[in-house]
């Protein structure tokens, strides 16, 4: 897996890393510190809901703490964060099928908007959060977050073909709801 | 007034996704939370050492004692307690790896009563167990969030302590025939 557009490439910070790996819990806290408004967005976006994302969010950190010790830093430690986030979204999500599609899909995304960019972003956080699960997930991964198809397609566990159309789909109709031209 | 009495084209849709913040602050409460559960709380910490230390103290000594008057019942605490140590969440706890290692020690003396084919097949099981947990620990590392994979990994331990249960009992048998 390489390093996704978007995702900082000059701060990790291999030495807290280490510390954290030999169970210090305080550089752990650190790394949290860092990294968890990444896996927080992430969560976010693709559950569609505050309360499912700080649950998912937590138990990501909680897998990683307990995984730290096999990290062997062939991936980026954000990578490799980001890949447990995925995971642990589709596994909560598996066990919580009818919670999810219940739910109110905007609920909890406010704060996602950027202020400072003219009200626009909101319109479109709803738009996503009320994409199909499948189109959102790919959206999200490829289309925010700067997976590459096979990236994504191999943490949703679904083909590279899939993916692609799944992001075809989900931009069309983000398009439709946003009232843009799809080119 | 030029400006604004011009329409401009509205942001492509890529455009207005390359605009989305990718980072958002999780709420202040879930770092304690997480904490909270990362750290194991000292009531629950202490038994665990004391009960792996019992364990050996058992294994290593109480056994040796108890069971040439309590001939014929099975090997009565250690492994018992044993069993409950890989239950604790933190087995890379400095305290549990010592415990742990020193229970492991006096399996090592025990071993060395048995005869060198059971000796050789014990170690051979220990070595599957192990290297299961390897395994594991590296699927685990590239899946952390496995329930599967965790499961398993914990039985590897449970598997690892039952085996020091058999060579204990094994133990205790042939220094009650002698």
């Amino acid at each position: 897996m390489g390093i996704p557009v978007g995702m900082d490439a000059a701060a990790e910070p291999t030495d807290v890393i280490a510390a954290a790996k030999g169970g210090d819990l305080r550089a752990f806290e650190q790394l949290y510190r860092q990294f968890s408004p990444r896996v927080f967005g992430l969560c976010l976006r693709l559950t569609g809901q505050r309360e499912a994302a700080e649950d998912c969010t937590q138990e990501s950190f909680m897998s990683a703490w307990r995984a730290l010790r096999g990290f062997e830093q062939r991936s980026r430690f954000s990578t490799w964060l980001h890949r447990i986030a995925v995971r642990t979204v589709l596994a909560r999500r598996r066990g919580l099928r009818v919670e999810y599609e219940v739910g109110e899909p905007a609920s909890g995304l406010p704060e996602v908007a950027d202020p400072a960019a003219d009200g626009m972003p909101l319109d479109l956080e709803r738009a996503i959060a009320a994409l199909p699960e499948g189109a959102r997930h790919v959206l999200v991964l490829v289309g925010i977050y700067g997976f590459s198809h096979a990236e994504a397609a191999a943490a949703l566990g679904t083909a590279e073909g899939t993916c692609k159309a799944q992001l075809h789909r989900a931009r069309g109709l983000l398009a439709a709801a946003l009232g843009l031209v799809e080119l | 007034m030029t400006d604004s009495s011009q329409k401009s084209a509205p942001p492509s849709l890529d455009e207005q996704l390359a605009r989305l913040p990718l980072d958002i602050a999780p709420p202040a409460q879930l770092w304690p939370r997480i904490a909270a559960r990362l750290t194991p709380s000292p009531r629950r910490s202490r038994p665990v050492l004391f009960a792996v230390a019992a364990a050996l103290g058992c294994a290593c000594v109480a056994s040796a004692l108890t069971w040439s008057v309590l001939r014929g019942r099975a090997a009565p605490e250690a492994p018992q307690i044993a069993r409950h140590a890989p239950g604790f969440d933190e087995p890379r706890d400095p305290h549990y790896i010592a415990a742990r290692d020193s229970l492991e020690s006096a399996f090592r003396q025990r071993l060395a009563l048995l005869d060198p084919a059971t000796r050789v097949k014990i170690e051979s099981s220990l070595a599957v167990i192990r290297q299961a947990h390897e395994d594991i620990r590296k699927a685990l590392a590239s899946d952390p969030a496995s329930p599967v994979l965790e499961q398993l990994w914990q039985s590897t331990w449970h598997d690892e302590l039952d085996l020091y249960e058999h060579v204990v009992e094994a133990t205790q048998s042939t220094l009650t025939r002698t």
